[in-house]
């Protein structure tokens, strides 16, 4: 159950980072700023998925 | 050379208010240490600098806000100034960040020689190398470790966020800045852990144990083994340059980021 819990969690979690790095994507004029945007989005999708929240 | 200066006039004309607060506050610190007049020496010394230590990290709070004002500055207008200027947006953010350091220095170099005041208070009278250490030493490296990197996160972070203003709110960069960073910053951390004393470390306050032995007599065995080890081992070097190298990177992007918007 908690792990089922977990994965949904981990599911809604990736897509809300994801659909906020499309919205960082999209919305700005600077490329700069969109590589900073999607490192970022990356690095939280990352621990996301591999590394804390599943740990917890 | 020129436009740089009148940026950083520019940049004392807007932020002044808050840098003679800053430094203002220490007179209220230093107020605040004379108050405490617990008898034991020790436990003295000990509530001034954690009162000492209070103040230097209010003063770190302070100049993140003082440095990334960018929002006030925009409805106020004062921003229009900086916008519409022919200097490069690495100019303006360089500016900023030279300001905010200069008034970061000062106030923790102050903060520096009132913890050396506290000392003499104590009656621990520390030779000349100690006290450049304490003074100089001491507060650079706190900088170069903490306030410049967090003073050019802020930057930045108001930078992107402001690269989107014009479609919409910058709740989203905001977050995606704030816990994002959270994330490379721990990383960071423990890359820095894994490569700590790859150089030899810095051998701050060697002198030191020695005022201390002068004013309360030999120390416990134990405590001098594990003080002689540290002392031995000084701080390490390789913290300072990562986060001197990150708060370069930090700045960049956040002067190109300005290019691109402004362009």
């Amino acid at each position: 159950m908690t792990q089922a819990f977990l994965i949904v969690l981990k599911i809604l979690l990736t897509a809300l980072v994801a659909f906020w790095a499309y919205r960082l994507w999209i919305r700005t004029a600077s490329w700069t700023s969109r590589g900073v945007g999607m490192f970022l989005s990356a690095l939280l999708i990352w621990q996301i998925i591999a590394e804390r929240f599943g740990t917890i | 050379m020129r436009g740089f200066k009148t940026l950083l006039w520019l940049e004392h004309r807007r932020s002044w208010v808050w840098a003679v607060s800053l430094f203002a506050s220490l007179a209220f610190w230093a107020w605040g240490i004379k108050q405490v007049l617990v008898l034991d020496i020790a436990s003295r010394a000990g509530i001034r600098s954690g009162l000492l230590g209070i103040a230097a990290a209010i003063g770190l709070l302070v100049l993140a806000i003082m440095i990334g004002r960018f929002r006030g500055e925009t409805r106020n207008g004062q921003y229009q100034v900086m916008l519409l200027s022919p200097p490069s947006g690495y100019s303006h953010i360089l500016a900023r960040f030279v300001y905010a350091a200069t008034v970061a220095a000062i106030y923790y170099v102050t903060i520096a020689f009132l913890y050396w005041w506290i000392a003499e208070l104590a009656g621990i009278h520390f030779d000349a190398v100690t006290l450049i250490e304490l003074i100089l030493g001491l507060p650079l490296y706190g900088l170069a470790l903490i306030a410049f990197p967090l003073m050019a996160w802020v930057l930045l972070l108001m930078v992107v966020v402001s690269s989107y203003r014009l479609s919409g709110s910058g709740w989203i960069p905001g977050t995606i800045m704030v816990f994002g960073s959270g994330v490379a910053f721990g990383e960071l951390g423990e890359a820095i852990s894994r490569i700590a004393y790859s150089l030899p470390g810095w051998r701050i306050f060697r002198h030191a144990p020695g005022a201390l032995i002068e004013r309360f007599g030999p120390l416990d065995p134990e405590v001098s083994t594990e003080l002689s080890q540290v002392m031995y081992q000084g701080v390490p070097i390789e913290p300072v340059l990562v986060m001197l190298a990150v708060t370069a990177l930090m700045l960049f992007l956040a002067g190109r980021i300005w290019q691109e918007v402004e362009a």
